[in-house]
């Protein structure tokens, strides 16, 4: 498979719009979601050989995405990243229970890129991944306190943008 | 009204999935083709040269400094001394030793030792127009024309023309007539990154507008073209033709991709949409909106002749068209793909995706025009026009699409066993085949089977028997050692390993008694061999008498000297090591090591007081020994490894009948590459 192309191309087709979906969640702009979409796939076929039919394909690809996109925003922005830790007093935010409103995708995607980084990496982490504040803050190698910092200050921001649709459309 | 949280407002998102552009699977196939970065294996294994030559060096220029006295004479040298063990006293100078004593000659000692211009034709009449036209071509020794004109244009004719080419043979045609307000604007974009022996290739394209009245096109194309070796006759060819009579306006956006890389010949694409309307025959043709999106994608890798992607779309009818042509033509082949056909005639407004495959390619939304199957034909690169008649076309169609059918439903059912396959593979599911492969995995999957190590480290023979030479203890000695090794991997904890290594064992021995005969005339070195019979024969100089103490104090003698005596000898050894990994983690491992050797003597050396005094006779030509290591390994860059590695080894017999220096404990510095 490391070499077949015609294989390579099946796993792309079959994969691709999956794992863009999860670039396009974790990057601010969508250029940097092509580059790391694209890196990440080289990675993919490099290591093919690495899979050990444990688990499902699509959840080994996933990692090595997930993976990939967090290096890159370790990189792009390394000395202000998941600095801030957990204030209990100050973090602490009611979470409001919305009225549904139906939203498009593309918008909620928009919120979820307007955020900074670092609270998107978390959200995406917690929301999307389904990981614990404990498995997020390995993977990070930050405190549990930043991630849950982190989360609550994404779902603030989120609660916010909202309601002022929610305001926007009764008013 | 229902109320959630914003985790359940965002669940939604779990499952997004975005369709991302085709331009990035050429990317990302351009990033796999290339070849691996192996220049930190290289750094890495340059310093282990280094390395290896700075240790070797010294060492080959310390023996040949060391021979002191050459010529014949030095090999005739005789050098007796006394072998006497756990310091005895021997009273009578005629006792045990004197079976091994022999006279032997005396000797003298001799110690001392180009790019083609873009024409731009300007045809312009009766009118004030705007004309800007940007030409780049970087490439040398290919004809490159960009020609632009325009005629009979009446009013106000705007026209931008922006192109960027960096192709062999790149033709771009525009040519607008029109009476009344012809707008347009044209941007190509034609990239070629070919690279060898790129023949005939060429990218037309052709735009003609002619009309009457408000004709506003805006044609933007892009060709990609990737090809890399041997292209032969490559083209893509675009061809938009409009003559409307009212108000056609028509934005064509068509993108070319061809990323075939190895012997492509006779690839072509090609678009073609033509509209035309007839005012005597269509009264009401008006406000003519057409758009039109094309995609080309043709991933050929080696072998492919003949292919062919062709999107034709003609229009006839006039009367309110809002037509939206979306049309996504995915080609992927990889060997000796030939005669390959892809075509799409679209007459009237359709949405099609197009995905044609020739070899284990899935079929994604496969759906083609019965008219796809039209021609068999090898190399067909033909520009066909739009009034084609039809009915004759059919035809011959007919007979093609028989032939093809049965084609067709082989690959489907082909494509839909690999579909499932990958689906079972998403799943996790393992397919009889992947159990299959999955048993031999613990034995296979393992690539890094093999290490290749180099190293280089410092040794010291040790003396743990209190043995002793000439009455005097034995002392340690340090040397280098250096080497390399190769190991093959049984499994996740054992390997095997062999090589070869430079080693030398040596002794040092302090205060040895010498009588020393260039500094006596009158006195030989058989005459103190026949005074002492017993004194057993080590090595050979002829200037010099090593006596045990115990000899020293019987001869009582004057010229009796001490000095050091230093022994070395040097060895390649071919080791055969087991290795067991102990530990192992991350990029740190730990394995203990265990084997035998076998040395061959390749230098042989005493000096006393640092001069040769010629070499140990009772050195044997082979030596064996058994070996104890642990190494401490660090993978610093991919495949590659830094270790430490200490170690024991005893060796059984260096000399005959000398006691010598048999243990050594050492430690290597080394790189390992595995693969």
């Amino acid at each position: 498979m490391q070499n077949n192309r015609e294989g390579q191309l099946k796993i792309y087709q079959l994969f691709s719009p999956v794992l863009y979906g999860i670039c396009l969640k974790y990057m601010k702009n969508e250029d940097d979601a092509k580059d790391v979409f694209q890196e990440a796939f080289v990675i993919v076929f490099q290591k093919i050989s690495q899979y050990k039919f444990e688990g499902s394909f699509e959840g080994w690809m996933k990692r090595i995405f997930i993976n990939k996109l967090i290096e890159t925003l370790n990189k792009k922005k390394k000395e202000s990243f998941f600095l801030d830790v957990f204030d209990p007093d100050t973090d602490f935010i009611e979470e409001e229970e919305l009225e549904t409103i139906p939203i498009e995708k593309e918008k909620l995607l928009e919120y979820i890129r307007d955020l900074p980084d670092q609270y998107r990496t978390v959200f995406n982490l917690y929301v999307f991944e389904h990981m614990k504040h404990k498995e997020i803050a390995e993977l990070l190698k930050i405190s549990e306190g930043t991630s849950k910092s982190n989360l609550n200050r994404a779902k603030g921001i989120l609660q916010k943008r909202i309601l002022s649709i929610k305001n926007f459309k009764t008013a | 009204m229902k109320k959630q949280k914003i985790e359940d407002i965002f669940s939604s998102m779990e499952d997004f999935s975005s369709v991302p552009p085709p331009e990035l699977w050429a990317g990302i196939e351009e990033k796999l083709d290339k070849p691996k970065k192996k220049k930190r294996a290289i750094l890495w294994w340059s310093a282990a040269a280094c390395l290896l030559l700075c240790l070797s060096l010294p060492m080959a220029l310390s023996d040949s400094g060391n021979k002191i006295g050459t010529g014949n004479a030095v090999e005739k040298n005789k050098v007796v001394l006394d072998e006497n063990k756990n310091n005895e006293t021997h009273k009578n100078v005629t006792s045990k030793g004197n079976q091994d004593s022999e006279t032997t000659k005396n000797g003298i000692v001799n110690p001392d030792s180009e790019n083609i211009s873009n024409p731009v034709h300007h045809s312009d009449a009766n009118s004030v127009e705007e004309t800007a036209v940007a030409t780049v071509d970087s490439k040398k020794g290919n004809s490159s024309k960009t020609v632009v004109s325009k005629s009979n244009s009446a009013n106000n004719p705007n026209q931008a023309v922006a192109e960027g080419t960096t192709v062999n043979g790149n033709k771009n045609q525009f040519s607008v007539s029109g009476n009344k307000k012809t707008t347009q604007a044209v941007a190509v974009k034609n990239y070629d990154s070919g690279k060898q022996n790129s023949f005939n290739s060429s990218d037309k394209n052709q735009f003609n507008t002619s009309e009457n009245q408000k004709s506003n096109q805006a044609v933007a194309s892009k060709n990609y073209d990737s090809g890399k070796q041997n292209a032969f006759n490559s083209s893509d060819k675009n061809q938009f033709n409009t003559s409307g009579n009212q108000k056609p306006n028509q934005t064509i956006a068509s993108k070319n991709y061809d990323s075939g890389k190895q012997n492509a010949f006779n690839s072509s694409n090609k678009n073609q949409f033509a509209t035309s309307g007839k005012k005597n025959l269509n009264a009401g043709k008006k406000n003519s909106n057409e758009a039109l999106a094309l995609k080309n994608y043709s991933a050929q890798k080696q072998n492919a002749f003949n292919s062919a992607n062709k999107n034709q779309f003609s229009e006839n009818e006039k009367r309110n068209l809002d037509k939206v042509v979306a049309e996504k033509t995915f080609t992927g082949k990889s060997t000796n793909s030939f005669n390959n056909a892809s075509k799409n005639q679209l007459p009237n407004s359709i949405f099609e995706s197009n995905v044609n495959s020739n070899k284990n390619n899935v079929a994604f939304n496969s759906t083609k025009t019965s008219e796809s199957n039209k021609q068999n034909a090898v190399s067909e690169n033909k520009n066909e026009t739009i009034t084609k008649d039809q009915k004759s076309e059919k035809a011959i169609a007919d007979n093609a699409q028989k032939s093809n059918s049965k084609f067709n439903d082989v690959l489907s059912k082909k494509d839909s066993v690999q579909l499932a396959e990958l689906q079972n593979l998403e799943k996790g599911i393992v397919t009889p085949e992947a159990k299959k492969q999955k048993k031999k995995d613990p034995k296979t999957t393992n690539a890094e089977k093999w290490a290749l190590e180099v190293f280089a480290g410092v040794a010291n023979s040790e003396n743990y028997k209190n043995d002793k030479t000439l009455g005097n203890v034995n002392d340690s000695k340090q040397s280098n050692s250096f080497g390399v090794k190769t190991k093959y991997k049984l499994n996740k904890k054992w390997a095997v390993g062999s090589g070869f290594k430079i080693n030398e064992l040596g002794q040092s021995v302090a205060n040895v008694s010498y009588i020393s005969t260039k500094n006596n005339a009158f006195l030989g070195t058989s005459d103190y061999l026949v005074q002492n019979a017993t004194v057993p024969q080590i090595a050979t100089n002829e200037g010099y008498v090593l006596v045990s103490n115990t000899t020293r104090n019987a001869l009582a003698s004057n010229n009796i000297q001490t000095g050091n005596i230093d022994q070395s000898l040097k060895y390649i050894e071919m080791p055969l090591e087991v290795s067991y990994a102990v530990f192992s983690k991350n990029k740190a491992s730990i394995s203990l090591n265990t084997g035998g050797f076998v040395g061959k003597l390749i230098s042989n050396n005493i000096a006393l007081d640092g001069n040769s005094i010629g070499q140990n006779e009772n050195a044997n030509d082979f030596v064996y020994g058994s070996t104890l290591s642990s190494t401490i390994q660090y993978r610093v860059y991919k495949k590659t490894n830094v270790f430490v590695e200490p170690a024991m080894n005893y060796y059984i017999n260096p000399l005959s009948t000398q006691s010598f220096n048999q243990f050594q404990l050492g430690l290597n510095f080394g790189l390992n590459v595995s693969f």
